[in-house]
């Protein structure tokens, strides 16, 4: 494979810098392996683990509402992707059609927690290039739309908006929180059209992010990069595009070509006015009427799963349900695959731009160190298999951490340890197995 | 020379370190308040913060002790820095100049590489818990290349030192060397002289060159964004300053200060021609000089990114160049 390729090409690794797990540049813990040569990158290792929390076996047996309100948890940036999708599987599940209205709020404050996922990354990518005044500026815009949230959810993290058959009371959008949402938008577009044009002007910024952590569109393909981080590369893949809750909505999927540091900040940059867009869309055409639906029954049923498209890419909920209660959940963070992508990011690029080459795909570690599947593959079946007999999921076995190497066939280490892309269409194809 | 004389020297020596000391202590603090954090749109840190009280605070810490194969040496080390910046203040001081070779541009020059070559030996004495020190069980059945040599983050940054010692400090030398091309004599006393007479330098196209490439070394020297790479937060984090605690930690700030304020004085001495003199009006340009340095480095440290060596290479080869056609004109004006 190409990649592998990439890491055997390597002439002399003069030495080895291990970076992490506690790292001022990296703001969540994780150890990454540098193998240099004059300080040039000539391979890298990323392992990450030191986060597991296990919420998926907090979830098993919980009633489904508070197993919802748990998945919040997951993370702190991407808190209502993560129950929204999961309120979406129980909503599946029991076939409950919710009203147009929630289905108009649930957008908008997903698109307002993907501008200030995006404004947060703008800010930590600058951070790590050492621009700090970027980064302030990001941060301040970031503001309006952590406002506007608090305005909506009541909280700037962990808004609890969507409920199964809607959203809650408390999120109601009335005239002055919208006429507020209307402003916001209006300081969010001249904001950034500020700051873009800002960025993209200096030449010491551009200099050191063109060229930097390039991955092509095979690769990324082959390495399956999701999200933003895809579409940097020309991919033009979003499943808004395909999600019904999206259907009233007019925006257009942004791409760039590179590949690079400077496609990925550029996605980013450029996404932000299409959010604008659906928001303004939204607050202008929101139906009147109720904003819940309770008249829905619970029953028993098999495994559900749903994809959405949050700021980071593809995000993937499922579990069943039986007598109420949430039974085999399975979290998978778009993260998850942009991670083990981004080491192969680093090779060739300076030490320095190591950090950048890692962050450029907006990693979120802890939402990622939840379910580690071990898959062995020196079984002959591994690629046929169904749910059974390959893989484990941590979050129900008594280990922690496991190594999901793809030469390795036990759990020897303590860590997870990701190796390589074919474990990450190992995980991607279990995981469909599981949900099949 | 009358008892009176050598009194009135001594005094004058002794009062110019301290309030160049108490300048300097101030100077970290005015680059972050009054400059970083208002084009940052920030309150920032108290402006006695980071040169006075964190230094205070330091020295009084309980010593942790350093993570060093030499930590005797390693603890060393920014005492002999600032011992070297007193040094070079010193043979900046008018008083001194009958001293001969000690203030001379050579001299100045061969302290400065000790405070360079102190960063290598800082670097690789240097094993923090940012890296290897911690423990971390990253060499597992499926790790990648097991058998590599491993090397702490410091040791980065004592390479980087390294090559910082063979191109970083080009321009700042070069810069040295443009007053000693005009005057033809490398002791400061006859720099002064000879601008007392003819002029400063600055005023000159040679001299105003000068004032640029003397000012990109400083900011190497002090090793300031953009030109950071000793010690960038993405990678080598404090660098070689890493495992310093307590007093230790609290002299780095304070050399770090202390330099700031005697680079400027150096400035002041070799382009325009006033020493630091505590008795003399002139002590306000030192003063002045010493603060606009630091505003200036602080306005472009916030608007840059930190340079690898794709930006660093160009850079520092194109100040150099102006530093030596500064020379070519010093010498053919």
């Amino acid at each position: 494979m190409t990649e592998e390729k990439k890491s055997k090409k390597q002439e002399v690794i003069e030495t080895e810098v291990a970076l992490g797990t506690v790292h001022p540049a990296a703001l969540e813990p994780y150890r990454v392996r540098l193998f240099v040569e004059d300080e040039i990158v000539k391979d890298a290792e990323i392992t990450i683990g030191v986060n597991h929390r296990g919420i998926e076996r907090i979830m098993e047996g919980l009633p489904v509402e508070k197993a919802n309100a748990l998945t919040e948890k997951v993370c702190g940036i991407c808190s209502n992707a993560h129950i929204w999708n999961s309120v979406l599987v129980a909503e599946k599940g029991l076939q409950i059609e919710i009203p147009e209205r929630a289905n108009y709020i649930r957008i908008i404050t997903e698109e307002l927690e993907r501008l200030h996922s995006h404004f947060l990354y703008l800010a930590h990518g600058s951070e790590v290039l050492g621009q700090e005044t970027f980064s302030m500026r990001a941060f301040y815009l970031r503001e309006t739309a952590m406002e506007l949230l608090r305005m909506i959810g009541g909280n700037r993290v962990q808004y609890g908006v969507s409920i199964i058959g809607g959203v809650r009371p408390r999120c109601e959008l009335n005239e002055m929180r919208i006429q507020k949402i209307a402003e916001g938008m209006e300081t969010i577009e001249e904001g950034l059209l500020k700051f873009a044009d800002r960025f993209v002007s200096d030449p010491m910024i551009m200099s050191r992010i063109t060229g930097v952590g390039q991955i092509s569109k095979k690769d990324a393909k082959r390495l399956e990069v999701t999200g933003p981080s895809l579409r940097a590369t020309g991919v033009a893949q979003d499943l808004r595009t395909t999600m019904k809750e999206y259907e009233p909505f007019d925006f257009d999927v942004i791409t760039q070509d590179d590949g690079d540091v400077k496609s990925n900040i550029l996605m980013r940059a450029l996404e932000i006015p299409e959010s604008v867009k659906i928001i303004r869309q939204a607050i202008k055409n929101i139906p009147e009427g109720p904003i819940v639906d309770r008249s829905w029954e619970m029953f028993d049923c098999d495994m559900i799963q749903s994809y959405i498209e949050v700021p980071r890419g593809t995000l993937y909920h499922s579990y069943g349900i039986e007598d109420g209660r949430l039974r085999g959940s399975i979290i998978r963070t778009p993260s998850m695959s942009n991670i083990g992508a981004m080491q192969y990011a680093c090779i060739g690029n300076h030490v320095t731009d190591a950090q950048l080459c890692i962050v450029q795909c907006d990693p979120c570690f802890t939402c990622t160190d939840r379910a580690i599947e071990i898959i062995d593959s020196n079984s002959s079946n591994s690629s046929n298999n169904s749910n059974n007999t390959n893989i484990i999921n941590i979050s129900n076995s008594s280990t922690n951490n496991s190594n999901i190497n793809g030469n390795s066939n036990g759990n020897e280490s303590n860590i997870a340890n990701i190796n390589g892309s074919s474990n990450n269409n190992a995980i991607n194809d279990n995981i469909s197995n599981i949900s099949n | 020379m009358s008892y009176i004389t050598i009194l009135y020297s001594v005094l004058a020596v002794i009062a110019t370190l301290i309030l160049a000391i108490v300048i300097g202590m101030l100077l970290p603090g005015i680059e972050r308040k009054y400059v970083q954090a208002r084009i940052q749109q920030r309150i920032g840190p108290p402006v006695t913060s980071p040169g006075i009280m964190a230094p205070i605070k330091f020295f009084f810490k309980e010593n942790v002790m350093p993570n060093s194969p030499v930590p005797g040496l390693y603890k060393s080390l920014p005492i002999i820095c600032f011992i070297v910046v007193i040094l070079i203040l010193l043979a900046l001081m008018p008083q001194i100049y009958s001293f001969g070779a000690f203030t001379s541009i050579i001299a100045i020059i061969g302290f400065l590489k000790v405070e360079e070559v102190a960063y290598v030996l800082m670097g690789a004495l240097s094993k923090s818990v940012m890296s290897l020190g911690l423990p971390f069980p990253d060499i597992v059945k499926g790790a990648t290349h097991p058998n590599v040599e491993r090397s702490y983050i410091e040791d980065l940054s004592s390479n980087r030192a390294f090559r910082l010692i063979a191109f970083g400090s080009f321009p700042l030398y070069l810069a040295l060397f443009i007053p000693v091309a005009i005057t033809g004599s490398v002791f400061l006393g006859d720099i002064v002289a000879f601008q007392q007479a003819n002029g400063p330098f600055i005023l000159t196209l040679g001299g105003a060159i000068g004032t640029i490439v003397f000012f990109i070394g400083y900011m190497i020297l002090l090793n300031e964004y953009p030109f950071a790479i000793l010690k960038t937060k993405a990678d080598v984090i404090e660098g070689p300053y890493m495992e310093y605690a307590s007093k230790y930690r609290s002299f780095v700030y304070l050399t770090r200060g202390f330099l700031m304020f005697t680079l400027g004085a150096l400035f002041s001495v070799l382009f325009i021609g006033i020493p630091p003199n505590i008795f003399s009006w002139g002590i306000l340009v030192n003063i002045a000089v010493a603060i606009i340095f630091p505003v200036l480095m602080g306005i472009m440290s916030a608007f840059s990114p930190v340079f690898t060596y794709k930006q660093f290479y160009p850079v520092v080869v194109s100040t150099s160049l102006l530093g030596v056609l500064a020379i070519v004109i010093g010498l053919l004006i």
